[in-house]
């Protein structure tokens, strides 16, 4: 396997780790921080290679060389959340998802490492691997997603999971999901339970009601999609009523949290989802469970006690700790939604902080964007965007930029989003994995 | 790798550049531009498919049609929107960027017999102000060379549906005249033209 040659191995883990059975483990760890080691400026590690991480780490490297860059990822493959809604749809491939890491590592320069981060040591500025190994850092950049609270509803947990999907992370749970729509007779009922705020893609429960009814409405028309909500509002929530009603009349249905949607526990067996007031027994039921920032951050003690991570909205810089910064879901980014371009903005912001920093600089002014695209039926796409600033030390909208499609757009606008929809995805991919 | 090299050197430049020049509240230009990437590509080099590639158009287009977006004078789905979140003069250090970057032209490839069909139209119609098949960038014409079919084809049709209202009015008035087919051609012959 290409990615762990000695030679990548010694520059990911640093001269230091790879001499450790030589040298005593203080001798390497003592250095301090901002050292300029082995020529280079600085290290810079970065921990999760999806939206954000995989975007910091090339933008450091892009934008100073003399970096040097390591991503520590656990999965050998990344599989890409925005867009696995149509995969449940039945229009895309979990495949067209599924991105490696080789050409980060051979034409970006980037030392690209699988192992799974278990412990970060801020005081030494090393973290530790599930591989034993250790990595020496002057920066520390942690992207690490998010992880799932399956105590707040009795019953489920992770292996439960594997049964009844949340399929919140792409991959393997979306294949099973998309396995219990195909086996599922004509007339089931899918319930999707929806997460209360804050959670990863505020749309993106919406977007799978639709894109599961576009395949019943294909294959199963007798079927119905009912979404259960922990919320009494959604995200884009117009947008998405009028779509429904548009393209699947009443095979959609949406009860909202005061009316019932608020799930407290599961029966797995039975398939049934216990609310406050009712018992709702599906024939396929995906459960997204309440969020917080991926497990690293809490090991870590990066996340305070809502569960995701403060940081200086300026740098992503942590709060609780110097010298590492958090992005992506994992963090509170002021006004941004946990989505995958926000993710990508952020990155972007942490990598110039970054770099600032290590030649010696004051961080710049920052500037960040979102966008998010949901595909209701193949030719009606809809989409919001914003644009941000920093004010006060807080990330707040711009105000009279950004916004939601209109409800009055016309069907030649709508098909022209969702093929944006799909171009925006083969970008972001690309501004990531190439 | 030629072309890699002078990307990642006008980069380095823009952000040691920005380093020195921070004032509060000044957005540096790869700041300010790298936010355009997760839709039209690293440095402006759009993946596809209806995501025009912006890095290495020429300034002054850019800096028209951001201006444009920003006031509502150009349509669009969602380019009005965002282009509404910058000052003026961030617009303008945004198309500074994007034209400092080197054109990578689409990988797409190309029908031979629409390509064909397309140049005759070119060269009996166009060429006067795309020149060099589409690749000299002056007078507020873009660079048509090497650009994403599904993107030339896009802007094709919606200049079509404006017939003389699109601008500029000679455009229009040309481009209403031909058939979806025909466009396509079009936009085929561009994309073949790296």
């Amino acid at each position: 396997m290409a990615m762990f040659t000695r030679r990548k191995f010694v520059k990911a883990a640093g001269a230091c780790t790879a001499l450790g059975a030589l040298v005593s483990i203080n001798a390497c760890t003592a250095n301090t921080p901002k050292r300029a080691s082995g020529g280079g400026k600085g290290r810079v590690i970065v921990i999760g290679g999806g939206y954000g991480g995989a975007i910091a780490a090339k933008y450091v490297k892009l934008a100073d060389a003399d970096i040097d860059v390591t991503l520590i990822e656990k999965d050998k493959k990344y599989v890409s959340c925005p867009l696995s809604n149509e995969v449940l749809g039945g229009d895309r491939s979990i495949d067209s998802l599924t991105f490696g890491y080789d050409t980060l590592s051979d034409k970006r320069g980037i030392n690209v490492v699988q192992d799974e981060i278990v412990a970060i040591d801020p005081d030494k500025h090393t973290v530790k691997g599930k591989s034993g190994k250790q990595y020496d850092y002057d920066k520390l950049i942690v992207s690490p997603g998010v992880d799932f609270r399956y105590e707040k509803i009795d019953g489920y947990n992770a292996e439960v999971a594997e049964k009844i999907p949340h399929a919140w992370k792409a991959g393997p749970q979306t294949v099973t999901l998309r396995k219990q729509l195909e086996a599922m007779k004509d007339g089931g009922v899918c319930y999707i339970a929806a997460p209360p705020n804050p959670f990863r893609c505020p749309p993106g429960p919406y977007e799978r009601a639709a894109q599961i009814a576009h395949y019943f409405k294909m294959h199963k028309p007798k079927s119905k999609v009912i979404i259960l909500d922990a919320k009494d509002k959604f995200s884009k929530q117009g947008l998405f009523m009028q779509g429904y009603k548009k393209f699947y009349g009443d095979m959609v249905e949406w009860v909202s949290g005061a009316g019932g949607g608020i799930i407290e526990a599961i029966d797995p067996n039975s398939r049934t989802l216990v609310g406050e007031v009712e018992e709702y027994k599906g024939d396929v039921v995906n459960l997204i469970p309440a969020q917080k920032a991926g497990k690293i951050a809490q090991v870590a003690g990066l996340a305070d006690d809502s569960g995701w991570c403060p940081v200086n909205q300026k740098t992503f810089e942590s709060k609780l700790h110097k010298d590492i910064h958090v992005i992506g879901d994992a963090c509170i980014a002021g006004k941004m939604p946990k989505s995958g371009y926000a993710a990508n903005s952020q990155g972007k912001v942490c990598a110039a902080a970054i770099v600032a920093a290590l030649n010696g600089q004051e961080p710049g002014e920052p500037s960040y964007v979102n966008t998010c695209y949901s595909i209701i039926s193949p030719e009606w796409g809809i989409s919001v965007a914003a644009v941000y600033q920093l004010v006060d030390g807080k990330i707040v909208g711009v105000k009279g930029a950004g916004g939601l499609s209109p409800m009055n757009a016309s069907a030649a606008t709508r098909a022209i989003e969702a093929k944006f929809a799909r171009s925006w995805f083969k970008n972001i991919a690309a501004d990531m994995f190439t | 790798m030629k072309n890699r090299k002078a990307r990642l050197l006008a980069l380095t430049a823009a952000v040691i550049f920005s380093g020195s020049l921070t004032a509060e509240g000044v957005r540096s230009p790869s700041m300010l531009a790298n936010t355009c990437a997760g839709c039209h590509g690293t440095m402006g080099a759009s993946a596809g498919d209806l995501m025009p590639i912006i890095g290495g158009m020429e300034k002054e287009f850019l800096q028209m049609i951001l201006l444009e977006y920003k006031s509502g004078e150009r349509d669009s789905t969602i380019m009005g929107r965002i282009a509404k979140g910058y000052s003026e003069s961030e617009l303008k250090a945004i198309a500074s960027f994007m034209a400092d970057q080197e054109w990578v032209s689409s990988p797409v490839k190309t029908d031979s017999k629409m390509v064909a069909i397309g140049k005759k139209i070119h060269d009996d119609q166009c060429k006067t102000c795309h020149e060099d098949n589409g690749r000299v960038q002056e007078d507020e014409a873009p660079r048509l060379a090497g650009q994403w079919p599904e993107y030339t084809m896009h802007y094709l049709e919606w200049c079509h549906s404006k017939g003389k209202r699109c601008a500029p009015r000679k455009m229009g008035k040309r481009v209403m005249k031909l058939s979806k087919e025909e466009l396509k051609a079009m936009a085929e012959f561009y994309a073949s033209e790296k």
